[in-house]
């Protein structure tokens, strides 16, 4: 058997054994994931077929046992510490309670990817979607098709366009974080700066969503309350640690006398502090912005920054992961109820507008997150994501 | 022959450098504060990571292949040394550990290119998209953060007065590094194998071994890249090294390292870095909105690498044109001119 | 003409390999292998697909084109601004688009053929210059970047999300470009030119071809391919963003790979471009269904990727020592 081979090792016949070998090895490679795969799908893969199949219109949803329930959980983007840690949450709750979430979502931030997630999870038989979304309509397609395969659709973090989700997590309307991004860098400044501070804005990129949206309500704000500031620059860090930190450093060397600098990303925020540091300026700028408390925890405690903000992530995560298992029960979401969630206590569904859409309607509404949190020095500690 | 070409390429290299001064006066005439020496010395810091990278890419260009894997080996790399250290383990064992990362890479690379005959951007592409993956899972999706002090510090460590001592060394490394690429025996072997691989062969060159070391190199400079961004950033995400390939191979191009291989050298890829570490930097210096960055960004790098192959192309036809027009004049040939317009079609 | 045998080989192993990934996948999970499951999957993919049928021709000239990523992103603006903004009809933004898409091609295949630069950092210049054009655009016309332009008539919307007796329309526009490509690749004198361009530039030029010509010709052909994926796009997410695509240009440049097209140049075929594509946006669809995170994968494409190329060149004769030994035991 092996004398072909070896006869025409020359090259032209060895066509049919490449053939041959390349198929085998794929086989193998995907029989491997099989194996892999089979144990933790062996609910979908099995108890799924005979049912959905028949019922393609009451897909999901009619699993009355809270075991049974899947719900898919997607972020903007993985291995971001921020989404990370809302995914704990999810987990967490989930684990208490009894039902199954799926962590599922691309490394890069993309629209496209996020719909193609979407309509993998339906077509997987997903009972429920809970959605932080990279676009307020990019989605609303893939997330109407959901909805009409019976499938429960929650958004956290990011909200699409209310007509295509029953709730949304908010952690604060654009104008509760914009206004508390300036709030903390004005408890900072002295009486003269209040005045007529020169401040900029540093944040990932002109095309993400919730920070412009913050970043545009800030400045209305500031325009208001604070007339006399005047914002200097405006500039990018893409998520790129190190372009941050370069960035970082420019803007503190082309502005010497900047009194802010705002930074309402994650990855903005510790590459500022740490341009601060190693500029040693970190006492004469303001700095201060959204990000985790475990990547600015150092900069706390030694003192570059004074206080910088968030909301308690987890429990974002976990209501996001909650509702949808409630509403994937059978239950109805009705604006101005209260659900009852373990360990959190009852939160309340307010109505759409007060994130200030036009669309309200009885069952769709807005669970707003109780509380932002603003870490220092002395409550650092208390968080660990 | 040998005139024209050590002209063609010390030229390559000056150009760089005319180029980097040329844009380190423009912006420095609007704001005067880009050029001042703490801001230069600051540049100088940011670009080491690039510097590092365009070392070990110009060994692979100059064999004439292509390595984009050391984005995803840059973060694998800072992904295992900062979570060494965080876990507290000792200095030594964590550079090992860490270079390891790229010298395997490296070999796993250099294997297929030279073993399974797999076209090198492919296969450095295979090992890339690996690589991202196998870093999510090692990491388990989380960044690394809370980096002990000391190892962030050391980027910041100055010698002789306001020298970082990183960038100091990186110079040395960097000079050493294109003596032996010029002057050595072995050194130049790169070159070689990059310029005329079955010349090389027939010359007794072991030309698969010296590609298994290019890659080999490549991946351990991109190691190195790796500890430097620790050192610098401070923690590491999911994203670390994203795109750093492109930016390493843009400048070798800058620096005179040609793709089509066995020319260029790490002087010129040293400066290609630094012009690219500048670019985002000067932006910021020029006040000029944010959101312009990527186009501007974008006709600085074709400009240059457009003005660097029109330099080239002129240089390469008036050196053919020269000897052409010596050959014909002792020939009494006036079909010179002739000859020399077609050659400069063919270029 | 053995080429062209050992092309047909490599697609027939293509085809081999992707009716495995179905049986496979399908075993996995039974929904997979519903006909509208998987006929819909196709949408999800259908950019990279009919972008890389015209990567193709770049890379058989010996050339590389990484912009397409940010040429989907401009496309995508100019419909969403020439709408908004300019009150044009909306389609009639779709020629304009495709135009801005060919006006960039042309730009990479000038930079490329007539000024000579690499193509690789050409491409990578033109990539970042076209995805900062996207930005200035919706900058300058006032509407928000971050926001997006969305609300687009219905018509417009079922250019991706319509179908035609149940068969989505971005399958029959990606099999309609099938068709197209393979007669012009391999049916016409252009697609020999084509060729011959990337088997060797001087013998083409000697053989009376405008060699700069037809290599700058394959970059206008990729660059309006990516505008229509990327008017495909928005019509399909019902939005307009400067970032749509950024992320495609890897698998785009891996499905033609895979496909069989030789990354030097000279040697490949759409069909082959065709089939691959469908196989890497069946594997990632496959590996979500099999329950698989999609940061995995990333693995499994780079794997597919080198297995694929490795035993398409494994020969003996790169093993001289297992030749030898081979050899010995088969004398004995």
């Amino acid at each position: 058997m092996g004398l072909p081979i070896i006869k025409k090792y020359g090259g032209i016949k060895m066509k049919k054994t490449k053939l041959l070998s390349l198929i085998l090895v794929v086989a193998m490679l995907l029989s491997v994931l099989a194996g892999c795969a089979k144990p933790a799908d062996d609910n979908s893969g099995k108890t799924d077929a005979p049912d959905k199949v028949e019922t393609p219109a009451g897909d999901a949803g009619d699993a009355s046992d809270a075991k049974d329930i899947k719900v898919v959980f997607i972020p903007k983007l993985t291995g971001n510490m921020f989404f990370e840690s809302a995914n704990d949450g999810a987990q967490e709750i989930a684990k208490k309670v009894g039902f199954e979430v799926k962590y599922d979502g691309s490394p890069e931030a993309s629209v496209a990817n996020q719909v193609q997630i979407i309509n993998s999870a339906v077509n997987q038989g997903a009972d429920a979607i809970s959605i932080s979304s990279l676009s307020p309509d990019g989605l609303n397609q893939a997330l109407k098709n959901a909805m009409d395969k019976g499938v429960k659709v929650v958004t956290w973090d990011s909200d699409v366009d209310p007509e295509y989700r029953s709730a949304y997590i908010n952690q604060g309307t654009p104008e509760l974080l914009g206004a508390m991004l300036v709030d903390m860098a004005a408890s900072q400044m002295s009486d003269e700066q209040l005045e007529s501070a020169k401040f900029a804005f540093f944040y990932s990129s002109p095309t993400v969503t919730d920070q412009n949206a913050w970043v545009e309500y800030a400045k209305e704000y500031i325009a208001d309350k604070y007339p006399g500031w005047e914002l200097v620059t405006t500039q990018y860090g893409e998520q790129d640690a190190q372009k941050s930190l370069q960035v970082g450093q420019s803007i503190l060397q082309t502005y010497p006398d900047i009194d802010a600098v705002l930074c309402p990303d994650s990855t903005a925020l510790p590459g500022m502090a740490q341009a601060a540091k190693n500029l040693d300026k970190a006492q004469d700028v303001i700095i201060t912005g959204f990000a985790t408390p475990s990547s600015m925890r150092d900069f706390v405690k030694d003192g570059t920054i004074n206080q910088f903000g968030l909301w308690d992530v987890n429990v974002q995560g976990a209501l996001g992961a909650y509702v949808a298992y409630w509403l994937a029960l059978g239950n109805e979401l009705k604006v101005g109820d209260t659900i009852d969630v373990p360990d959190i206590g009852p939160v309340k569904v307010e109505p759409n507008s007060i994130q200030g859409y036009d669309y309200d309607a009885e069952d769709s509404g807005i669970i707003l997150l109780p509380e932002r949190v603003v870490f220092t020095i002395d409550n650092i500690d208390n968080y660990s994501f | 022959m040998k005139f024209f070409v050590n002209k063609f390429v010390k030229n390559r290299e000056v150009t760089v450098v005319l180029f980097l001064l040329i844009l380190f006066s423009l912006v420095g005439l609007k704001n005067p504060a880009f050029i001042s020496p703490s801001n230069l010395m600051l540049t100088l810091k940011g670009s080491v990571m690039y510097i590092a990278l365009a070392i070990g890419m110009a060994f692979v260009i100059l064999t004439k292949e292509i390595d984009v894997s050391v984005g995803s080996i840059l973060g694998m790399s800072a992904a295992v040394a900062a979570t060494m250290l965080r876990n507290g383990r000792g200095l030594f064992s964590i550079i090992i550990v860490t270079l390891m990362v790229g010298i395997v890479s490296g070999l796993v690379n250099g294997i297929g290119v030279t073993k399974f005959k797999i076209p090198s951007i492919v296969m450095t592409l295979g090992t890339n998209g690996i690589l991202r993956g196998l870093m999510f899972i090692y990491t388990g999706g989380k960044w690394v953060e809370n980096l002990p002090d000391y190892f962030k510090q050391a980027s910041q460590k100055n010698i002789f007065g306001s020298m970082n001592a990183f960038v100091f060394f990186t110079f040395i490394v960097m000079i050493v590094i294109h003596l032996y690429l010029t002057k050595a025996r072995r050194g130049k072997y790169f070159a070689a194998v990059g310029d005329n691989l079955e010349g090389a062969n027939l010359v007794g060159i072991k030309v698969n071994f010296m590609k298994i070391l290019a890659f080999v190199l490549s991946g351990a400079f991109a190691s190195i890249a790796g500890m430097v961004y620790v050192s610098q950033v401070g923690f590491v995400g999911n994203v670390a090294g994203n795109g750093a390939e492109m930016t390493a191979i843009a400048s070798c191009v800058l620096g005179g390292v040609s793709l089509n291989g066995g020319l260029g050298s790490v002087l010129g890829a040293t400066f290609g870095a630094i012009i690219m570490n500048s670019i985002n930097t000067a932006l910021v210096f020029l006040k000029v909105p944010a959101y312009w960055n990527n186009t501007i960004s974008g006709l600085l790098l074709i400009l240059i690498v457009s003005s660097d192959a029109l330099i080239s192309r002129y240089l390469v036809t008036s050196a053919i044109k020269q000897r052409l027009s010596v050959k014909t004049e002792s020939n009494g040939d006036s079909r010179k001119e002739e000859i020399g317009g077609e050659i400069n079609e063919q270029i | 003409m053995s080429r062209f045998k050992k092309l047909l080989r490599w697609e027939a192993a293509l085809v081999v390999l992707l009716a495995l990934q179905i049986v496979v996948f399908g075993m996995i999970n039974p929904r997979f292998l519903r006909l509208n499951v998987l006929l819909y999957s196709v949408n999800d993919f259908v950019s990279i697909s009919i972008i890389s049928l015209f990567v193709t021709f770049v890379i058989i000239t010996g050339g590389i084109d990484i912009s397409v990523g940010s040429i989907i992103g401009l496309s995508s603006v100019v419909v969403g601004i020439l709408w908004k903004m300019a009150g044009f009809n909306i389609f009639a933004t779709i020629p304009v688009a495709l135009l801005v898409g060919a006006l960039s091609g042309a730009i990479n295949g000038f930079l490329v053929a007539y000024v000579g630069v690499q193509a690789m950092v050409a491409t990578l210049g033109t990539m970042l210059l076209y995805s900062g054009f996207s930005l200035v655009i919706m900058g300058i016309s006032g509407s928000s970047a971050f926001e997006g332009i969305s609300g687009m008539p219905l018509a417009f919307l079922n250019i991706a999300n319509g179908n035609v007796f149940g068969i989505p329309n971005p399958f029959i526009i990606f099999a309609a470009l099938i068709i197209i490509s393979y007669i012009l690749l391999h049916k016409t004198k252009y697609g020999r030119y084509v060729f011959l361009v990337g088997i060797n530039k001087n013998a083409a030029r000697y053989s009376g071809i405008d060699h700069k010509l037809v290599t700058l010709s394959t970059y206008i052909l990729s660059g309006t391919s990516a505008a229509l994926a990327g008017v495909i796009l928005t019509s399909y997410l019902g939005s307009s963003r400067p970032d749509l695509g950024a992320e495609l240009t890897l698998s785009i440049v891996t499905a033609v790979v895979l496909g069989g097209t030789l990354i030097t140049g000279g040697s490949g075929g759409v069909i082959g471009t065709a089939l691959a594509s469908v196989i890497v946006g069946i594997l990632r669809f496959g590996l979500q269904m099999a329950g698989i995170s999609s940061q995995y994968i990333s693995v499994g494409v780079g794997l597919l990727l080198i297995i694929a190329v490795a035993i398409k060149g494994l020969s003996l004769s790169n093993f001289p020592r297992l030749r030898k030994l081979l050899e010995r035991a088969i004398r004995n």
